[in-house]
């Protein structure tokens, strides 16, 4: 019989990673293409309208999936997590009922507006899209300010029999400070992918010599706003990193792979933990104090190892080490990528640097890897604990039968993989096309 | 906030919204339900398909979110309720996940590709989807008023074979069946040409079934659930909902008739929402109700989440429903053109 928690949890994995595969680019193209409705608007010119419709089409592709995904998350709690939802309900539920009344509604009124509405009422079409990315992202401030309280738990106070928790203050789940390093790192990392996106989109065109002023305009946008936010997010994502290993020692320890407590200690560039042994098997090319440095800020500083921390609170090491590893590869790859763009097009070169171009093409699903191996950090690093210091994930789950569970898996996984493949298709069939830009 | 109502009075407060937000959502969702249940049987052409898509494009999203809420407000005001309805009606959950993900998908992606295959897919897609939600919807509601086999100490006994008996079958056919009547209505009202018209003459013929299949539903309901008369009996002034729900689908039989489609629509919706709130008025004061003994069920008191939860989550509710209403009501009024058979928008 296979085990319930790892069903559970499966399932969970499935349905947020993919969900959370829509979730970027909505938050980012959303704001864009309402830029773009709005610029059309206000000068009427042509180039402006065939980029509202072109990524307006890709955001509407892409949207409708985010939507109808975000559904498994809201009815997961209940179904695979209800004992979860008994002990939270209190303090999690509120974030997640506001985030429906205040987003969810926002968006899901006026994206039918906004796509339905023709050229001859502008203005509105504009301020329907403006709704929409309103919406999306007020959404992503109430669910990580659910997620937020699994973090790091505030304002409440354990139920007399300590069956559930009680919410005291509302707006101490607001001001966590955790909801705010992750809301901030979450919007900018889904920012950057919708830059690389539009890049690679607009490298596509360039390399088959169709400099069209609509994919001009769209990468001189996109670059200026991938060079920010990949400057950003190492700069905040350092303190972002800090802070975690203060408030979740296990995490933040597990990230770096540091298993001896110690001071100065180094960082490798190469490294290979080793859970079974409790220490690295390969640790080369050290960087004397830097691990110090990245967790206190100070080169002396001292870290507590994962071996002098509780045994049986230890996130799986080596899903969190590389996964942080590769995401923190990832974003510097992303800086260069973004500072090279931006000289070559400052410099005219773009448009015949087919190695460059070809490279932002192959570059498209990795800040989708980034983002994933980003949460991989955040969500599989706070285990065995499901709210952080209070309840263990594996008390957490619905007692239902495991058949059941392995049933749904299968159906949704099957339903998934269908949208995937024709969601692809049609991006891809409106990207090659250039869909109302020709 | 809100610290002159006690505990309790707060919970009866929420258990008041909870009703209305699922009597908003049923009767929100059941037009575009209902085109997709008609979609791949009235559109004789791409043209008249794009129609049906086109009258419920822009608001099925907006509405949907009304289960959200109907979900979300479950789990932040009767937490335990959110977690032993879905724990125990878990393939049924499922089942409705996956319809209205095929449902959302299907509107959606309906005329994205030109191949006529994939759009056909998409039409049936559209139908499967809708059929699910609705039959579900029906089916689970209906044991939410029989009372779902919950025996002491909150342990389900139920099974899902057991979810389909006569009395929860009666209710899912009757949801189905009045979702067919508001989206047949809808298009009638909504576009122009044969499809309004062949839509039109359908109405007529399913409304006219709805006020016989709700009568046989309601005389089931109060001779044949145990416990459904109780609050009845005790507050006679009740039985306005179940008087109300049959007046509403004579009105709409007769509206149709007329040719005042809009009425009818209306009439429709007010049968479909005074049915639901017939049931829910059965319940009180349980949420989730035991069909073994009425004491091993989760009443409002039991589930409801703390003073200063139900508080906060009635000051936005009491701020943003309204506010939510007004501006869904507004994107109402930027539709209001019939929608024309000759009209080739992509979408």
């Amino acid at each position: 019989m296979v085990d319930l928690l790892l069903l559970s949890r499966l399932q969970f994995a499935i349905t947020v990673a993919f969900h959370f595969l829509f979730v970027p680019l909505t938050l980012g193209l959303g704001l864009l293409v309402a830029g773009m409705e709005t610029m059309y608007y206000r000068n009427k010119s042509e180039t402006w309208r065939k980029m509202a419709d072109f990524w307006g089409r890709i955001f509407k592709i892409n949207f409708a999936i985010g939507l109808v995904t975000g559904l498994a998350m809201t009815f997961q709690f209940g179904t695979n997590w209800g004992a979860y939802a008994e002990f939270m309900g209190d303090v999690f539920g509120p974030p997640l009922a506001v985030e429906a009344l205040l987003a969810f509604f926002l968006e899901g009124t006026f994206f039918g507006a906004w796509i339905f509405l023709d050229r001859s009422r502008q203005k509105l079409k504009a301020f329907s899209m403006w709704m929409v990315a309103l919406g999306t992202n007020i959404s992503s401030l109430w669910i990580i300010t659910a997620n937020g309280f699994m973090q790091n738990p505030v304002g409440y106070e354990m139920a007399a029999d300590g069956s559930r928790v009680i919410m005291t203050d509302f707006f101490a789940l607001l001001t966590n400070s955790y909801v705010w390093y992750m809301l901030v790192h979450t919007l900018l990392s889904a920012y950057l992918l919708t830059a690389f996106l539009i890049m690679g989109i607009c490298a596509y065109h360039f390399l088959k010599r169709n400099n069209n002023e609509v994919f001009r305009k769209s990468f001189r946008i996109a670059v200026a706003i991938a060079l920010v936010t990949s400057v950003l997010l190492p700069l905040l994502g350092h303190s972002y990193a800090q802070y975690v290993a203060e408030l979740q020692p296990a995490k933040g320890a597990a990230m770096d792979a540091i298993w001896e407590s110690g001071s100065s200690l180094p960082m490798y560039l190469i490294q290979v933990p080793d859970s079974g042994t409790g220490s690295n098997s390969i640790e080369l090319l050290g960087i004397p104090g830097l691990a110090s440095f990245l967790y206190t800020g100070s080169f002396s500083g001292t870290i507590t190892g994962l071996n002098q921390l509780p045994q049986d609170e230890l996130p799986p090491v080596e899903m969190v080490f590389w996964s942080f590893r590769l995401m923190t590869m990832l974003g510097s790859l992303f800086m260069i990528e973004a500072l090279l763009g931006l000289y070559l097009q400052k410099s005219g070169k773009l448009y015949t640097s087919d190695k460059y171009l070809k490279l932002l093409m192959l570059s498209i699903p990795l800040p989708y890897i980034a983002i994933t191996t980003g949460w991989i950090v955040a969500e599989v690093g706070r285990q065995p604990w499901i709210v952080y210091g209070l309840l263990k994930t594996a008390n957490g789950i619905s007692s239902v039968p495991a058949s059941d569970v392995m049933l749904s898996i299968v159906l949704i996984s099957a339903l998934y993989l269908v949208l995937i493949v024709f969601e692809i298709y049609l991006i891809k069939k409106t990207v090659v096309n250039a869909t109302g830009v020709e | 906030m809100f610290d002159f109502l006690t505990h309790d009075t707060l919970a009866v407060i929420w258990f008041f919204l909870w009703c209305v937000i699922w009597g908003v959502y049923f009767i929100v969702d059941s037009f575009s339900l209902g085109a997709g249940l008609l979609a791949p049987f009235i559109a004789a052409n791409k043209a008249q398909r794009v129609q049906i898509q086109s009258s419920v494009g822009p608001f099925w999203g907006g509405n949907e979110v009304w289960l959200i809420l109907a979900a979300g407000g479950t789990f932040a005001a009767f937490p335990l309720v959110f977690s032993k309805m879905f724990t125990f009606l878990y393939l049924p959950m499922m089942l409705l996940l996956i319809g209205l993900v095929i449902r959302g998908i299907s509107i959606e992606y309906l005329h994205k590709d030109d191949n006529p295959r994939i759009q056909k897919a998409f039409t049936w897609g559209w139908f499967v989807g809708s059929l699910l939600i609705s039959l579900v919807l029906g089916v689970a509601f209906a044991n939410f008023f029989k009372g779902l086999e919950i025996a002491s100490g909150v342990v389900y006994e139920g099974s899902l074979p057991g979810l389909f008996g006569p009395y929860a079958l009666i209710g899912g056919v009757l949801f189905v069946l009045m979702s067919v009547s508001s989206g047949a209505l809808w298009i009638s009202v909504k576009t122009e040409g044969a499809i309004a018209a062949k839509a039109g003459n359908l109405a007529k013929k399913s409304t006219l079934i709805v006020p016989v299949l709700a009568l046989v539903y309601l005389a089931y309901s109060f001779a044949g659930i145990e416990g459904f008369k109780a609050n009845y009996s005790a507050m006679p002034v009740l039985y306005i909902l179940p008087v109300l729900a049959v007046v509403a689908a004579v009105l709409a039989v007769f509206f149709a008739k007329k040719d005042k489609g809009f009425l009818a629509f209306c009439s429709n919706l007010l049968a479909l929402l005074f049915i639901v709130q017939t049931g829910l008025a059965s319940i009180y004061p349980y949420m989730l109700k035991s069909s073994i003994s009425p004491e091993y069920g989760i009443d409002i008191f039991e589930a409801a989440s703390s003073h200063m939860t139900l508080s906060i989550m009635l000051g936005g509710a009491l701020v943003f429903v309204p506010i939510v209403i007004i501006y869904q009501l507004w994107v109402y009024t930027l539709f209001r053109e019939k929608i024309k058979e000759t009209e080739q928008v992509e979408y």
